[in-house]
């Protein structure tokens, strides 16, 4: 196992510059997350750590040893892509093998460790189908178990699990960290999906312009976004106007405490669970949409102009109906709140 | 990928190059240069080009008599194609699939008895029984219609897939329309790349064919082109550059009619 | 429920069925009884007397031309399809040569044999050219009617059709396998031994098949550039237009069943390769 260390990585292509002073730290055996749009330079980080891309500067570190210009091939890692990276002229135990016959393990070795992988990743009747026989989920964990095959020093998932149905994703994504937790590698996983990287990271690493604007724990990152993008991209939120009061703000007629580093006007990020709905005949915001989710039922009004979006337990929901007239307050329990630049 | 694997792929691509233009360039200089190559130096390179052979192969009656043919070949043998094959395409692609297979082995057949076996077989069958048949030029039809197949019936599928004709069929059962209305108003116009496509490679067929007509003793324009390229060389040799050109052209229209479609001419059987 | 039998396609199959019937499968059947009852009654004399003597050397002609055509046409349309996978400049050049291969793997015949004599016959352009350089093409013993001419001037047809058959089987090599791979320790001479090459391999053979069947039909660039040629079409013409004795007819009949016979042998054998292809092909 080793900690990864990719430092002032810039790359372009062209004239689009998809790193710019991009830089990351992943501890030996964490599972870190980047997120981002497409076209955010997730992708490409990955990618130069697979060293598949020559960065045009920085420097990558793995265990302590510099490998920017080391080939691909001799970096021993291991790598799950997208879709379609089992050689289809193999089966799926063959997949694994070959891995370990480039790393020239013996036979006995060989069938050992395939065997153990097979059953790590619950394939071990599927083992013998072409690729093209198998369901995408099956195709994917014979990959897992391919990259792991060689006890890599990295483990690196390119967004592994977007061509799966819900259902499928949902179970391998617990799978993959089932895994890796088991096995301890150190992993670096590439997810445009907000959900998939709070549920499986240690650390998520949120990208937009090619750089890194946010690297926390997914809690954190929910919590306390760093920025208006990360505030954005990371779940729902509503920006509402915050105003000094002393060394306090006001937000929605509410005195909390706030941490503001930044100078001139400033938004208080509220989450939809953090609002409270109450019916009044004479409130200012008027109801729009009401959807039952379940547990929750999403509660959309109109405010001064202004869009707001609470989440109520449905057991707590009072039961407002499209077009009432309701007045929106923060919960009780919220006490302090994030501030971004307006 | 390394410099030298680079090079030698340059060199590897500019050599095929020139084994595919080097004839035709050659082509045009024998038809249209009145300098013998014995006598050709390189200060004689631009000296007698003229084009006078060609326009008077034009005028020549056994070449308009053997032209006029093969346009006639050309003509009947697309009308038959598309008579005879899309009806029977279009229906099995919408409304029984299960014989997919089986048209695709049938319109592979021509692959299998070629012009010059098919040639001996028609002798043998149809001379004695009925010998009127094979007395008029137009007897050639049926025969080029079929060798046509495994390129025409393969553009008509692929034309039909890239459509989705089954679910075209569905949605407009569904709207009441018969089957018949539902072919020629909404599969047939939506279907032109893939029509034309069909017609120029039988187009492009007729143009070349050469073995069944001679062994029939039939004066198309390529059994015209052998004769006369005897008698008249240069003439020969440019009328035959012409019909080159021509059938290129034909083709390249048949890939474009296609690929404008996002299909691609197929290998047929491959 | 779709019927078994749906009425309408039966309709309009029925007229193209007795069509491909009339005007194939008739006269080979036609042609396979006469081969079969030679002298009027049934027996193999024909079929033997085909593959003896000057017949036996058209046959093994024949065959040595479309092996040859084959294999090296083949082996050149694979390495230009091999060739243009991966450039992605000159743009044109793509598209150009996807549709140049189109065109002329469908060319042949008359005129291309005209092309050939006139570049390369003994009063050709580059026969002259090679003459300045001090290379007689003549004197060298090479010669269009012969066996290497005729070769050289099959591949103007060869190499595209084998470009074209290709071109899907490289371009489906996806780029993902080439970089598990190397993620997986492997050099890229490994990958291509181990996957690239096993995946092109039924594509490739099934291609060269198809590069033999094209050329044994092969008749009027033959026919231009050498009309006695030994092989099998010629003899065909030979036997059919009457140069003949009374009675050995049978005898072009019976080398035509055995054409046919090869011809099929050799779709039939693309075919089982096809559907070994299929058991990857949709991954």
């Amino acid at each position: 196992m080793a900690t990864v260390l990719m430092s002032g990585i810039r790359k372009e292509f062209g004239s689009t510059v998809a790193l710019s002073d991009f830089t990351l730290e992943i501890e030996s055996g964490e599972l870190i997350c980047l997120l981002g749009p497409s076209g955010c330079g997730k992708t490409t980080a990955l990618r130069v750590l697979a060293g598949f891309e020559k960065p045009d500067a920085g420097t990558v570190i793995v265990g302590g040893e510099d490998i920017t210009s080391l080939p691909t091939a001799k970096r021993n890692f291991g790598m799950v892509f997208q879709e379609y990276s089992l050689f289809p002229n193999m089966t799926g135990r063959a997949n694994v093998e070959f891995a370990l016959k480039l790393r020239k393990a013996g036979s006995a070795e060989r069938k050992e460790t395939v065997d153990r992988l097979l059953t790590i990743t619950g394939l071990t009747e599927h083992a013998d189908k072409f690729p093209h026989q198998m369901s995408g989920g099956q195709r994917q964990r014979v990959a897992l178990a391919r990259a792991l095959a060689s006890q890599p020093r990295v483990l690196l998932l390119d967004e592994p699990l977007s061509a799966l149905d819900a259902k499928v994703r949902d179970s391998l994504r617990e799978e993959i960290r089932r895994v890796q937790r088991e096995v301890g590698v150190t992993t670096l996983f590439v997810t445009h999906d907000q959900h998939e990287a709070l549920a499986i990271a240690d650390r998520v690493g949120v990208m937009s312009n090619g750089r890194l604007e946010q690297l926390d724990p997914p809690r954190a990152l929910y919590e306390r976004p760093a920025s208006a993008f990360v505030a954005g991209f990371v779940g729902t939120v509503n920006r509402l106007p915050a105003e000094p009061e002393g060394d306090r703000w006001r937000v929605l007629n509410r005195s909390v405490s706030a941490q503001a580093t930044m100078q001139g006007a400033h938004l208080a990020v509220i989450r939809p669970e953090q609002l409270m709905i109450d019916p009044d005949a004479s409130g200012d915001a008027t109801v729009t949409e009401v959807t039952f989710l379940g547990p929750l039922t999403r509660v959309v009004v109109k405010s001064s102009g202004q869009s707001l979006i609470a989440d109520l337990l449905t057991s707590e929901f009072g039961g407002v109906n499209v077009g009432d007239q309701v007045r929106v307050r923060l919960r009780d329990d919220v006490t302090d709140v994030v501030l971004i630049e307006a | 990928m390394g410099i030298v694997v680079k090079v030698l792929r340059a060199i590897f691509l500019v050599l095929l190059g020139l084994f595919f233009f080097v004839p035709l360039l050659a082509m045009a200089r024998f038809a249209f240069q009145s300098v013998p190559v014995v006598l050709l130096t390189p200060e004689k390179l631009l000296e007698g080009w003229s084009i006078s052979g060609l326009i008077e192969v034009f005028g020549n009656p056994e070449f308009q008599r053997a032209a006029l043919i093969s346009l006639q070949l050309m003509v009947l043998s697309i009308l038959i194609t598309l008579v005879l094959l899309l009806p029977v395409a279009a229906l099995v692609e919408i409304r029984a699939p299960q014989f997919r297979t089986a048209m695709a082995a049938i319109t592979l057949l021509p692959w299998v008895v070629p012009p010059i076996a098919l040639v001996v077989g028609v002798a043998a069958t149809f001379r004695n029984t009925v010998p009127w048949f094979l007395a008029s030029p137009y007897s050639l039809v049926p025969f080029y219609v079929l060798w046509a197949l495994p390129f025409s019936y393969r553009a008509l599928d692929a034309g039909l897939r890239s459509i989705g004709a089954r679910t075209l069929y569905e949605a407009a059962r569904v709207m009441g329309a018969s089957t018949f209305t539902i072919i020629v108003r909404v599969i047939v116009p939506n279907m032109v790349g893939a029509i034309i496509a069909a017609s120029v490679l039988t187009a492009a067929l007729v143009l070349g064919e050469f073995a069944f007509a001679a062994l029939l003793l039939k004066e198309t324009l390529p059994t015209f082109m052998a004769e006369f390229q005897r008698s008249e060389p240069r003439a020969g040799m440019a009328l035959a550059l012409a019909v080159m050109l021509l059938t290129a052209l034909i083709i390249w229209i048949g890939v474009r009619a296609l690929r404008k479609r996002g299909m691609d001419l197929q290998a047929a059987g491959v | 429920m779709r019927r078994r039998f749906d009425t309408a396609t039966l309709v309009v199959a029925l007229p193209f069925l007795a069509f491909v019937g009339l005007f194939l499968l008739l006269p080979t059947v036609g042609l396979a009884v006469k081969a079969l009852t030679p002298g009027g009654s049934f027996g193999f004399s024909s079929l033997q007397r085909a593959l003896e003597g000057s017949y036996r050397t058209a046959f093994v002609n024949s065959i040595a031309l479309s092996v040859t055509s084959a294999v090296i046409g083949g082996v050149i349309g694979l390495l230009l399809a091999l060739s243009l996978r991966s450039m992605q400049r000159p743009r044109w050049l793509r598209s150009t040569t996807d549709s140049w291969s189109a065109v002329a793997s469908q060319l042949g015949g008359i005129p291309l044999a005209f092309a050939f004599i006139a570049a390369i016959g003994t009063q050709g352009l580059l026969t002259k050219l090679l003459g300045f350089v001090g290379v007689d093409l003549t004197e060298s013993g090479f010669s269009l009617s012969e066996f290497w001419g005729l070769v050289i001037v099959y591949l103007y047809f060869q190499i595209p059709l084998m470009f074209l058959v290709m071109m899907p089987a490289v371009g489906g090599l996806k780029k993902t396998w080439s970089e598990a791979a190397s993620i997986m320790g492997a050099s890229s001479g490994r990958y291509w031994r181990s996957v690239a090459l096993p995946l092109l391999v039924p594509s490739f053979l099934g291609g060269l098949l198809l590069l033999f069947v094209n050329s044994f039909a092969a008749y009027a660039t033959a026919y231009v550039l050498n009309p006695g040629a030994q092989i099998v079409p010629l003899l065909v013409r030979f036997l059919l237009q009457g140069n003949v004795i009374t009675g050995e007819e049978d005898l072009a009949y019976a080398i035509i069943l055995w054409t046919i016979t090869l011809l099929l042998a050799s779709l039939l054998l693309i075919a089982v390769l096809q559907r070994r292809t299929a058991k990857w092909a949709s991954s």
